[in-house]
């Protein structure tokens, strides 16, 4: 798919076949006295950023507005989410924008379907679209993340990590060309997380994927020289604050 | 379609502990419920029919003496309320002075004759002919009678102080059951009852002659009479009223016997109403709380890109297959519960004490149907209500 795209960090990427993420103004109001706000996010194939603000800033509220699991909240001023070219909003079709190999989207509580093996849970996205399977790809996602002996187990019977890394072989499967990834080694010693990070930029170096990481400990592993979104905390005069995140700004033009 | 199936099943799988609890609940409901129904179907209705079909209830009773001519029995026949007529020679039974079975030598005396025809709700099978009685159960046994057997009749007469005697041999075509006629009495056919006047009036008629047919009288004083059924009895009464024919019903409570039947239909309606309602309810908040417990897997199914109408179907097609396996585990441990409770009791009249026939096996089985569709829409509804935000920081 974007197999052909250079990988690089945080670069404006020399080819643009249009960006995967554009958003202007999308938040969301969580209390009367906090709302998130993205006040500016670009992503274009193959790109990475990493989100890595304090804990309770937003980061996975961030995550939830790009992916359109979380509903905004009208601000008063215009906004403008769009992915792959599709404009999201209330009427879109979910599959349309947010099938899997669009978005792959590995959440911070590990959720997988209880009833369901950790293999069958690896494959459900694809089943829930219809989408063929790439068995050569899923073969090496399921090798590289070391979950071969454990496909036939069920979700209750694998540790916390292991759940994270079938979390994360269920996002890659089918060749995301945006990999959304909530603290996904956060279970992990540090050596091994830096060792899975590792695996998982390599794997979405392979398929092509942008990439979006919300972290505490990116400041080490793989992903430690990524750019950064920038983070600000704003007051006003009442007490409320908004907790605001921007990726950079580009030159004229660069923005697709 | 198929994939929404096999997650219902996995998920039942998967939650044994409840589905066995909404499967154990669903039984705990309806197993009583369709024991009470084989009993209602059974033994119950069985009561009410012999108490409110009981064939004396739907007796009316001449009044009086009057002088009937044929027509009034004629168009009596015709009347669809009426379930069988017939002329009588008195007000009161006619009595024969004696019966006597040969070979016991067993002897009843003044024993009433009855006179009898066709649609006599006494007689079961074929309508004596003249020669053939029926005989009323207790006097059967006094007479150590038994079908086929022929008795001795005796009429005595009295004329100018002259007693004289006439008999004859009857073959006893049938008995009347005891719960049809209690006491002693014979039934016999319309001639012969009328042979048995004719001797006593009339001096012309020898002890010799007194069997051979003789024409029809113009008026007969009295009848015999039962309406078709219990609700036309009334109707059929006022009717003869109109006539100005005066006639009572043996049963001095119809009122009151026609109310058992439909207030035990109401009774029984209104059980299986309440208990449906019930179930209906027991289902719609066990399969609520059933989404509730898997809040996240929905919110999960949803932002993996299931769509609602799938993620919807999960609920249904598990609120179908467990109340129809459930109905299929209750009839598996009620039918052989019927069948015990039957080989257990008896009932008198040799019907089924409890009874489940197809057709209500069937009807538990739509009924069930129809409660698992519209029961599951509140659990259907709470899933539109799971947002897939849920999923992001809530641990499953
Ligand atoms: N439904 C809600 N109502 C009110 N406040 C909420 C709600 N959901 C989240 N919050 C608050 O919003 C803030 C952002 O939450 P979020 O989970 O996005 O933070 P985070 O940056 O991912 O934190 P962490 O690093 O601990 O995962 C938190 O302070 C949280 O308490
Ligand atoms: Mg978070």
């Amino acid at each position: 798919m974007n197999a052909g795209v250079a990988y690089r960090d945080g670069a404006t990427p020399v080819a643009r076949p249009g960006a995967v993420v554009r958003i202007r103004d999308l938040g969301i109001r969580l209390s009367p006295d906090y709302a998130v706000l993205i006040e500016r996010f670009d992503l274009m194939p193959g790109e990475a950023v990493v989100l890595d603000s304090g804990s309770g800033t937003g980061k996975s509220t961030v995550l939830g507005l790009i992916s359109a699991a979380i509903r905004p909240t009208p601000f008063g001023g215009e906004s403008t989410h769009v992915l792959l070219g599709v404009a999201v909003g209330p009427g879109i079709a979910r599959l349309s924008y947010a099938g899997p190999g669009q978005i792959g989207y590995v959440l911070q509580t590990n959720p997988l379907v209880p009833y369901l093996t950790v293999g069958e849970n690896i494959r459900l996205p694809s089943r829930l679209a219809g989408a063929h399977i790439d068995a050569e790809w899923q073969d090496h996602v399921i090798g590289v993340l070391g979950l071969g002996a454990l496909l036939a187990r069920r979700p209750d019977q694998v540790s916390v990590g292991q759940r994270q890394r079938a979390a994360v072989a269920r996002a890659m499967l089918a060749r995301p060309r945006l990999l959304l990834l909530d603290e996904p080694v956060s279970a992990l010693d540090p050596e091994n997380a830096d060792q899975v990070e590792g695996l998982i930029r390599h794997l979405a170096e392979d398929a092509g994927s942008a990439v979006i990481l919300a972290s505490h400990q990116a400041h080490r592993g793989a992903f430690r020289q990524t750019a950064r979104v920038a983070h600000r905390l704003e007051r006003d005069g009442e007490g409320r604050s908004r907790s605001i995140f921007a990726t950079a700004a580009r030159e004229r033009g660069q923005a697709a | 379609m198929r994939l929404a199936l096999t997650l219902s099943l996995r998920d039942l799988g998967h939650d044994w502990r409840a589905t066995f609890c909404f499967l154990a609940a669903l039984m705990g409901v309806l197993a009583p419920l369709l024991v009470l129904f084989a009993l209602k179907n059974g033994i119950i209705q069985n009561m009410v029919t012999s108490l409110v079909d009981d064939p004396s209830n739907r007796e009316l009773i001449a009044e009086g003496a009057a002088r009937y001519p044929a027509e009034f029995f004629q168009a009596l026949q015709q009347n669809p309320d009426v379930g069988f007529v017939s002329p009588s020679t008195r007000s009161i039974n006619t009595t024969v002075s004696a019966l006597r079975h040969r070979d016991a030598r067993a002897l009843e005396r003044n024993v009433s004759v009855i006179p009898t025809g066709a649609g006599d709700p006494l007689i079961a099978g074929e309508v004596p002919e003249p020669g053939a009685v029926y005989l009323s159960e207790s006097l059967a046994e006094a007479l150590s009678a038994e079908p086929g057997d022929t008795i001795e009749m005796f009429v005595d007469r009295e004329l100018s102080g002259q007693r004289e005697t006439a008999r004859r041999d009857m073959t006893v075509s049938g008995i009347v059951g005891k719960q049809l006629y209690g006491r002693d009495a014979a039934f016999l056919s319309l001639p012969d009852l009328l042979a048995v006047e004719l001797y006593r009036d009339d001096r012309a008629i020898s002890a010799d002659t007194w069997t051979e047919p003789r024409p029809a009288p113009p008026y007969y004083p009295s009848f015999r009479l039962y309406a078709r059924d219990l609700e036309v009895l009334p109707k059929l009464r006022s009717e003869l009223a109109a006539m100005g024919v005066r006639a009572r019903p043996r049963a001095q409570n119809v009122e009151l016997l026609l109310a058992l039947r439909t207030n035990l239909n109401i009774l029984f309606l209104a059980v299986a109403g309440l208990a449906c309602a019930g179930f209906w309810f027991a289902m719609a908040a066990n399969l609520r709380a059933m989404t509730e417990t898997r809040r996240v897997t929905y919110s999960l199914l949803g932002l993996l890109g299931s769509p609602l109408g799938q993620r919807r179907l999960i609920p249904l097609m598990q609120a179908v297959i467990l109340v129809q396996g459930g109905i299929a585990l209750t009839l598996l441990a009620v039918l052989p519960t019927i069948a015990g409770i039957n080989a257990y009791f008896s009932d008198p009249g040799g019907n089924a004490v409890a009874q489940l026939g197809l057709v209500h096996v069937a009807a538990t089985l739509a009924i069930g149907l129809v409660t698992s569709l519209t029961a599951s829409g509140w659990a259907l509804s709470a899933v539109g209500g799971i947002g897939m935000d849920e999923v992001l920081t809530h641990a499953a």
